[in-house]
């Protein structure tokens, strides 16, 4: 049976904590940007987000590839939680993206190839979400969706660069094509501690979803022998008899 | 070599004989084609930009219509375990259907093309042009053999491939689109050719990891 994690509950307050600094560098730390003003600080979460919703899909290949392999259910709740966690951040990062661009771009949303593959990704992890739910077998979800999970992950690159080769408007921090946009060193710091908190929240949400899907599966598998659990189905089962 | 040519023989035979598939999908992709006429008001001077992008999401639409089908018959008669028993390896099973499919595709895209070509009176005829599509229509039956497999064992059956397959298709649908209307527009090959790299990529990729993963897709 699935007990308390001490490891994990420090580590859970910790991200708490992380998240609430992150934020107050964010509103206190880091200083205006010259020309977006106000609109830029949410880009601190947005990129976090859209990060983790990369990552995501890496953590869900890997829990696919590893079920393939080994055939261990809690490699498939790895993966399934992956997906779920890539769902949520890539929506997150989106909305964030959505909500900057507004008052700097003048519109809420470009053909632009991060945007593009932001938003394909997230049907990609949709699609994922939508096949488990259309199979009743659960080892068949799990050896179908280890499979999508990583094509998946093979086709989001392409999907990137593709785009990419089309004209980019989205500013860029990390490499040398697009709109440059410069930082001061305690935006650099605001980012750092941002992403740190971040995917500290993201593991501990990965780590608390894994337990909960392994611990739904202990309940709904066969109960068993001399446990509390079984002397209760055999009860109702009696039951049933008379 | 010769149990991959006797599947493959198999599926055509199969269609052959019952052209269920290929006479829908023919029907389809033409009456899409009126559909886009009145809705885009398709005419003759926008012919460059925009021909690629209809003829393509013709060949996608009606192929998914296609693709659907190929494994529901081994699934309504049970006879992946006749292939599990019978084929030597399982990448073999994939690697015939992805080529059958393609052929169906090929074929489609050589219908659609005099047809589109006739009633625009618009030469799609250049041989780069055909490559394009061809290539095209493997990247895509690569990836839409491998889901086929994996929507036919749900619940939903056909509705769930296009849910899958078209966020994973993107790549391809982008190059498509962009070197077809570099060929059209007559520019030189250097300028698009990128995107028949990124084309021959995504199709050697994805058929590699799809014919490295299909024994999953059949096997309990």
């Amino acid at each position: 049976m699935l007990s308390k994690n001490k490891w994990l509950s420090v580590l859970s307050v910790l991200a708490v904590l992380a998240v609430f600094g992150a934020l107050a560098l964010v509103i206190f730390y880091a200083p205006l940007e010259l020309t977006m003003g106000l609109p830029q600080k949410i880009f601190y979460f947005h990129v976090s987000s859209a990060w983790l919703g990369m990552v995501s899909f890496f953590v869900a290949a890997i829990g696919g590839i590893l079920y393939l392999a080994r055939g261990k259910e809690v490699h498939d709740a790895l993966s399934l939680a992956g997906v779920e966690l890539g769902l949520l951040f890539s929506v997150l990062g989106t909305v964030t993206g959505m909500l900057w661009a507004r008052p700097v771009w003048n519109t809420y949303w470009t053909w632009d190839p991060r945007l593009t593959t932001m938003t394909i990704m997230g049907f990609t992890y949709l699609g994922y979400l939508l096949l488990r739910r259309a199979i009743d077998s659960p080892t068949r979800a799990a050896r179908l969706g280890a499979i999508y999970a990583i094509v998946g992950f093979v086709s989001v690159p392409l999907t990137f660069f593709s785009a990419r080769l089309l004209r980019t408007i989205h500013p860029t921090i990390f490499g040398n094509t697009g709109e440059k946009m410069v930082m001061t060193s305690p935006m650099y710091q605001t980012m750092a501690a941002s992403i740190v908190a971040f995917t500290l929240l993201f593991v501990v949400l990965l780590w608390h979803r894994v337990r909960l899907e392994m611990a739904q599966r202990m309940l709904d598998s066969e109960p068993e022998e001399g446990t509390a659990k079984h002397q209760v189905a055999k009860f109702d089962a009696r039951g049933e008899e008379q | 070599m010769a149990s991959l040519w006797a599947l493959i023989k198999k599926d055509l035979i199969q269609e052959w004989r019952s052209k269920d598939i290929i006479s829908a999908m023919l029907a389809f992709a033409v009456l899409t084609l009126f559909i886009f006429n009145y809705a885009l008001s398709l005419s003759p001077q926008a012919q460059a930009s925009i021909a690629t992008g209809i003829v393509w999401v013709l060949v996608v639409f009606a192929g998914t219509l296609g693709i659907n089908r190929s494994f529901s018959a081994e699934q309504d008669q049970d006879c992946f375990d006749a292939l599990l028993l019978g084929a030597p390896d399982l990448s073999l099973v994939y690697l015939a259907k992805m080529l059958s499919n393609f052929l169906i595709m090929a074929l489609l895209a050589l219908f659609l093309l005099p047809v589109y070509s006739l009633l625009y009176n618009y030469s799609l005829f250049n041989g780069l042009f055909v490559g394009l599509i061809l290539l095209g229509a493997w990247a895509y039956s690569a990836m839409a053999t491998l889901l086929a497999g994996l929507s036919v064992q749900t619940r939903m059956r056909d509705m769930l491939l296009p849910v899958l397959l078209f966020p994973l298709l993107m790549p391809v649908n982008i190059a498509v689109v962009k070197a077809g209307a570099g060929i059209l527009e007559g520019l030189p090959f250097a300028d698009f050719s990128i995107w028949f790299t990124l084309l021959a990529a995504y199709a050697v990729i994805i058929t590699t990891i799809s014919s490295m993963v299909f024994e999953y897709v059949i096997k309990e």
